[in-house]
């Protein structure tokens, strides 16, 4: 069936019983959360969340698998991925040593939208679940070749318990902990 | 604006209006920092408690958008237009793909285009929640507001499901989408979907009824059904005032002809039926949410980018699509040029229409790209229909209208 217009009028309510009524109306949700109240917080970094694997947070880069065509650093819109040369030298043939190129990244201007994970002919990029990380000043966020190989710690792991967020008919949003 | 009615001789300063104001008159700049929902200010002039004139001060938040646009290549706008409004990013940049898909004659895969409308309907529930969020803090109701910035988590916690972001999905592309769905994620969405529909119900005796919010929202900014059409007011505002006019219905975009949902239509014109028209508004939306997952779960099969591209996928692209519904992107991607001509493309985001030109010469970015958002056709709404209130009432007006500073000044 095809969406249609549906024209419909605002209930005036203007008598004094009306009033009272959905004043009382009001009062009796608001007991209700105060008896039950519906909370989500999420005590961080006592706890953190652990997303699903398809989340798109941080980049790890396996230079094994890089094939340096570059189209990563092509792709990414906000100029984050930048190609660094690297001079290589393969142990059987240690007097030629090749020129090599890879990917860093700059999170400093990474928006995570992922474009360079998926444009990599080879899956040599992935996303580890998570965002909170934090760098003590900015020039830490640039990412040299061989941390860009590591995957990041999330500092809440040491300290805090992990949850997971599921939608509750009842309840919206409940935090249930993991483990 | 002349420096009309100043002594001849007054010094003038280029670039700064100067204005002899009325003896009686009291001038106060409400904003730039941050009076609502973003950076803008307005200037309102009150004699008495009464506004007699009311200026938008508009473009605090230009960030260039249309030219930056023109400097990338065709993919990498979509992740910038995004930013115009992250809480509604899927309805913000699905005309820009629709006008790119007419540019290249690519049409996506009816999968693709269910996904793309269970996306756009969760942001419009969600858009919808954080305007009835601001808006319950801006007249004093701040129980509103925690409770729909509490809901719309859930929802923003189903977009993240479905896309991997919270907020800036980057999710349609020409030709498709990035991402099948999860498994469970209809499962999900059902949930959430009852989960709503109760809580609408406990909005109404809170909010939308408590004869405290009805007081200072009934009458309250009137527009009249030719006020609306005259200044050009869109989205739910205008259907608020009686028009009946909504882009999923004027000119139907992916599936939503194929779909079974209503535009509800208020005729008041004032807050309180703005206010019923975004809840009824979240109502149709959970309907086609509802839909859109029974479809998607019933027609497997297909694959979430146009058939074509997808047969010329190489052997790992489709492995990865197969184990994790993830649409790899080809190199060519960053590189690709669309064949010269225009295209124009619209929208309905929870705030309104939203218009792009885009215009190709050939080459791998866009010679032009013309957009014009719903809060930029609103803000207008500011000069005409707030003077005659009261102070009290700019705050009802203001979150009644929904106005979103960094999609109007793009
Ligand atoms: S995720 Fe996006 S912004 Fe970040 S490096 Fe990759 S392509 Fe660039
Ligand atoms: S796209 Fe992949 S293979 Fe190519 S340079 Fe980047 S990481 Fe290496």
């Amino acid at each position: 069936m095809p969406p249609k217009v549906s024209l419909k009028k605002l209930a005036r309510k203007g008598g004094l019983f009306d009033g009272v009524k959905s004043n009382i109306h009001a009062l009796a949700i608001g007991v209700k959360y105060l008896v039950d109240p519906q909370r989500s917080t999420l005590l961080y970094p006592k706890e953190y969340i652990e997303h699903r694997p398809g989340y798109r947070g941080f980049i790890v880069f396996v230079k094994e698998k890089c094939i340096s065509c570059a189209a990563c650093s092509r792709i990414c819109p906000s100029a984050a991925m930048k190609m660094v040369r690297v001079t290589e030298i393969d142990p059987k043939h240690p007097d030629k040593p090749r020129q090599k190129q890879y990917p860093v990244i700059n999170y400093q201007r990474c928006i995570f939208c992922g474009f360079c994970v998926d444009v990599c002919p080879t899956e040599a990029l992935y996303h580890v679940p998570f965002h909170d990380i934090v760098y003590e000043n900015l020039a830490d966020m640039f990412m040299t070749l061989e941390q860009f190989q590591v995957e990041p710690q999330r500092p809440a792991v040491s300290e805090g318990l992990p949850v997971v967020y599921e939608v509750d008919e009842g309840k919206g949003l409940v935090k249930r902990r993991r483990g | 604006m002349t420096s009309g009615g100043l002594e001849a001789g007054a010094q003038r300063i280029p670039g700064v209006t100067v204005k002899k104001i009325e003896k009686e008159v009291y001038e106060i700049f409400i904003g730039p920092q941050h009076p609502g929902s973003g950076h803008m200010r307005i200037i309102v002039r009150l004699d008495g408690d009464i506004i007699v004139e009311a200026d938008p001060d508009i473009g605090y938040v230009h960030r260039t958008m249309e030219k930056l646009s023109e400097v990338r290549e065709w993919l990498k706008p979509i992740p910038l237009l995004e930013r115009m409004t992250i809480i509604d990013a899927c309805n913000v940049t699905l005309p820009y793909v629709n006008a790119l898909e007419k540019l290249m004659d690519k049409t996506p895969s009816t999968r693709a285009s269910y996904l793309r409308v269970l996306l756009c309907e969760i942001n419009r529930v969600a858009s919808h929640l954080y305007g009835m969020g601001i808006f319950g803090v801006f007249i004093g109701h701040s129980t509103m507001y925690m409770w729909a910035f509490g809901d719309r988590e859930v929802f923003v916690e189903l977009a993240e499901v479905l896309t991997g972001a919270r907020l800036t999905h980057t999710y349609p592309i020409p030709g498709g989408v990035r991402r099948d769905m999860p498994q469970d994620l209809p499962e999900m969405a059902r949930r959430t979907v009852r989960y709503m529909r109760g809580r609408l119900e406990e909005y109404r005796k809170i909010f939308v009824d408590n004869p405290v919010i009805v007081k200072r929202l009934a009458g309250v900014g009137v527009i009249s059904k030719s006020r609306a059409i005259e200044l050009g007011v869109v989205g739910p505002n205008l259907r608020a005032s009686g028009v009946k006019y909504d882009v999923r219905i004027a000119e139907p975009y992916e599936v939503y002809g194929e779909l079974d949902f209503e535009i509800p239509v208020f005729e008041e014109g004032d807050a309180l039926a703005r206010t019923w028209v975004r809840v009824e508004e979240i109502k149709q939306s959970l309907n086609i949410i509802e839909q859109a997952v029974n479809w998607l779960e019933t027609h497997k099969g297909e694959p979430v980018i146009a058939k074509e591209d997808f047969d010329k996928l190489p052997k790992l692209h489709k492995e990865v699509y197969e184990k994790e519904g993830r649409v790899k992107l080809v190199p060519a991607h960053a590189t690709m040029k669309i064949p010269a001509g225009k295209a124009v493309a619209r929208g309905e985001m929870g705030r309104g229409e939203i218009f792009y030109y885009v215009e190709s010469d050939g080459g791998t970015t866009p010679y032009r790209v013309r957009v014009v958002t719903p809060s930029a056709r609103n803000a207008i709404v500011f000069k005409h229909i707030v003077p005659g209130h009261t102070l009290m009432d700019l705050p009802a007006i203001y979150g009644s209208i929904d106005y979103f500073p960094p999609e109007s000044d793009r």
